[in-house]
């Protein structure tokens, strides 16, 4: 047995506990995960099946933790599980599963799989058998301290660019702010109207809140490759941080991963529970909004739709709040078919769309959500994940559908009226 | 051994044996899966009344939204032979004796004629999904020897309980043995295999339902 | 008139003119375009600084433009790569050119995403972000409304 091997094996043995024991003998063969799951659907083939996702992970688990599975390797009459068939599963894991949980919702005997695929990843990406793309952005969270490569400076170039949209300042290691605003990499580089949306509605609401220069990342690449140690590393950072400032709440960004890894695995991963609240930028929107401290003027009149990120909604809890504000600002807002928490998955989460080599999976995966939005045909798409937004916005251009995204919160914030002293 | 031997055996030491090791099977198995426990969730907890592993046990009976069409055989072929073996198993008049005697307890049974007709129904049931079982790509592609061999355990036992009840094939004596037997090979292995998911399928739905009950929502 | 932030320059905008607005707005971003060198970007820069533009040409110059754009996003987990990036700003900035009607938040859009460009090129080259790119949108401006004699 390798060294890498031997590593992976060793991981896996310790994320293996009841739950996945009890799934892994309840599971009886029905093929109705596969049914849930958008790329075996799309594709036909079985091989994407999702308990089939797990099969080096379930002989593992025979072999070591049942008594007949032990005698029987004794004997050698089991298959062991080796190097290379880790490698074949690589696609199979990662390629192949964006951790959108649909089949955990649909499984007859209640297997929660995407939770087994979480802790499969552990095992593979610690016996090297995770795709190039996650492990460059591991990388660069170890040693840049962003998964995308992110530092101090280009926070500020955004704050300032900002600050000069809509002469609202925006705050920086303020002690005491109510909220600590986290951001992903991918509103850094790519949204950087979330940051001035978020100023806006702050300001409307009055509340006080602050960025935070030695933890301004929500992306946590550790949560998608399958390394608690590295999604530890980033937890802390901004547990840290929020401890510092001694903020009330973090608020989590339009990411969807980042908030599955905050705000549910987060106190897990650090062994304490926080002092502090976690919520998604939509549900604080949607507390404003109750509170009558989120008052829009004006409604979009085109049809809209609405795409639930995955780690938002089934992963996350927060179903209804979108649909609330979308009404806030939307004359003509209609929801696609499977709409709410059985929505499918734009087909690029849990790092997929990181790993290059499976871009024409992705392809033929977005059929699906293409599917959704032709029996609505709407005049735009609103999403709140900045990476569902990318994701969509290429499928849409592979199917040469001319359909404008948008983030939820940039839109809600364009319905504030301008106040600020820069006008 | 001749017949009636042989139904003496079934009924006793048989039927002893198999019981004794269902029940240590079942316990042995029980503490090698549960025995693993968990960890503790130190997250803040989402509360939504509905959701949570108590609900999702009896909830996740029912199929998820939009799955009912994908796949009709798998939903409608399950049901109906397991609600049927479950008809047939405890509410067929011998089958109730027999549950007196180990037990103590006992209730109504249903007309012999009703039974019968479930049994039928149960085993084209049983037929139907297995048919399904070859010809859908997925479940052809996910089946093993374990599947095939837990379908031949579960079907005898209604199909020579069937013929024994209509005196088909074989003389009572020896259908009635080789039913009995079929129902105590059923039972050995039922600890071992697939079957098992009778026990763990409580388990299952309430860890993935307080997983997500914890999250607020309901499964 | 001078124009030295922000306020003024909004309020310089606003007194331009529909076919102004375009051809305004493409010249910010054909100022930041050789962070780019995109065709479709070109071709969609060249088309908006016409007066004569028809709707149909906009309509294509919009989907080279949308392509580019996409095509240029960095993925979730991937290696920024500033340079790139700021072509894709160049993109988004482009894209505002060419919509059927260029109104007054397109034109502050396609200033905005333009800085964004020059902010990435900054980066990219590690330098510091004084907003130079304010600057020079402001001189471009003061320069356009003195010779239309506003």
């Amino acid at each position: 047995m390798s060294a890498s091997l031997d590593k992976g094996v060793r991981v896996l043995k310790e994320v293996m506990d009841a739950p996945i024991a009890s799934y892994f003998n309840s599971c009886v063969h029905c093929g109705l995960c596969a049914e849930a799951c958008l790329f075996y659907t799309e594709t036909g083939d079985p091989k994407y099946t999702p308990i089939h996702k797990l099969e080096p992970m379930r002989r593992l688990y025979e072999q070591e933790f049942t008594l007949l599975g032990r005698l029987s390797k004794m004997l050698g009459l089991s298959k062991p599980v080796t190097d290379e068939e880790l490698g074949e599963w690589q696609e199979l894991v990662y390629n192949s599963c964006t951790l959108c949980g649909r089949c955990s919702v649909v499984c007859p005997v209640g297997n929660d799989i995407v939770y087994m695929v979480r802790k499969f990843r552990e095992g593979m990406s610690a016996a090297g058998h995770a795709p190039e793309g996650i492990k460059g952005a591991v990388k660069r969270t170890v040693t840049i301290g962003s998964p995308m490569g992110i530092k101090l400076p280009a926070v500020k170039a955004q704050m300032k660019h900002v600050e000069a949209d809509h002469g609202i300042p925006i705050p920086l290691d303020q002690v005491g702010a109510e909220y600590l605003v986290m951001l992903s990499s991918m509103e850094i580089i790519n949204f950087p109207e979330y940051l001035a949306a978020i100023a806006k509605i702050m300001h409307q609401a009055g509340k006080t809140w602050t960025l935070c220069s030695e933890a301004f990342e929500a992306t946590n690449a550790g949560m998608q490759i399958g390394n608690s140690d590295l999604a530890r590393v980033i937890v802390s950072r901004i547990v840290a941080g929020a401890e510092k400032l001694k903020v009330k709440t973090v608020i989590s960004p339009e990411c969807g991963h980042a908030y599955t890894a905050l705000r549910w695995e987060g106190a897990n991963l650090i062994g304490r529970p926080f002092g502090f609240k976690v919520q998604h930028i939509v549900e604080v929107l949607e507390e404003l909004r109750v509170a009558g401290l989120l008052k829009t003027v004006g409604m979009e009149t085109d049809r809209l739709t609405f795409h639930d990120p995955c780690q938002l909604a089934r992963r996350g809890g927060v179903i209804q709040p979108q649909r609330n504000l979308m009404n806030m600002v939307a004359k003509d807002f209609v929801e696609m078919p499977d709409a709410g928490f059985m929505n499918w998955c734009c087909g690029g989460g849990g790092g997929a769309s990181a790993i290059e080599e499976g871009e024409a999976l992705r392809m033929e995966a977005f059929k699906r959500k293409k599917s959704q939005l032709d029996a609505v045909k709407p005049a735009r798409l609103v999403t709140a994940c900045a990476n569902c937004r990318i994701v969509l916005e290429e499928g849409l251009e592979h199917y040469q559908m001319n359909l404008p995204v948008i983030g939820l919160t940039e839109m809600i914030a364009e319905h504030i009226p301008d106040t600020a002293g820069g006008d | 051994m001749d017949p009636l031997q042989f139904l003496t055996w079934v009924r006793g030491t048989g039927l002893n044996l198999a019981l004794s090791i269902l029940v240590l099977g079942v316990l042995w198995r029980l503490i090698e899966i549960y025995g693993l426990g968990r960890k503790a969730d130190l997250s803040a907890q989402r509360d939504v009344s509905g959701a949570s592993g108590w609900h999702t046990i009896f909830r996740r009976s029912v199929p998820a939204p939009g799955m009912l069409k994908t796949s009709p055989v798998t939903y409608i072929g399950g049901y109906v032979f397991h609600v049927g073996l479950a008809l047939v198993v405890f509410l067929f008049a011998p089958h109730i004796k027999l549950i007196q005697s180990l037990l103590g307890v006992s209730w109504p049974g249903l007309p012999s004629q009703m039974v019968d007709f479930v049994t039928v129904v149960a085993m084209a049931a049983m037929v139907l999904v297995l048919i399904d079982r070859i010809t859908k790509p997925v479940k052809r592609f996910l089946s093993t020897f374990g599947d095939w061999f837990t379908w031949g355990l579960t079907f005898l036992p209604l199909l020579t309980g069937w013929m024994a009840v209509h005196h088909v094939l074989l003389p009572y004596t020896l259908m009635l043995a080789l039913h009995i037997l079929s129902v105590e090979l059923l039972l050995i292995f039922l600890p071992f295999t697939k079957l098992f998911h009778a026990f763990t399928v409580f388990g299952s739905r309430w860890f993935n339902g307080t997983v997500n009950g914890h999250k607020g929502v309901p499964v | 008139m001078s124009i030295s932030n922000d306020r003024e320059f909004k309020a310089a905008l606003a007194k331009l003119g529909d076919v102004q607005r375009r051809q305004v707005a493409a010249h910010f971003v054909q100022q930041v375009f050789d962070l780019s060198n995109d065709p479709r970007v070109k071709a969609a820069l060249d088309l908006a600084g016409r007066a004569d533009a028809s709707a149909a040409e906009l309509s294509v110059a919009a989907a080279g433009v949308n392509t580019a754009r996409v095509e240029s996003f960095t993925q979730c987990g991937r290696d920024t790569d500033w340079h790139s990036q700021a072509s894709h700003f160049v993109a988004r900035a482009a894209q505002e050119c060419v919509k059927p009607e260029v109104d007054l938040s397109d034109l502050w859009e396609a200033a905005m995403q333009s800085r964004m460009a020059r902010i990435c090129k900054a980066l990219a080259a590690g330098e510091g972000t004084k907003d130079r790119e304010a600057e020079v949108q402001y001189q471009a401006l003061e320069t356009i409304l003195k010779v239309s004699g506003s």
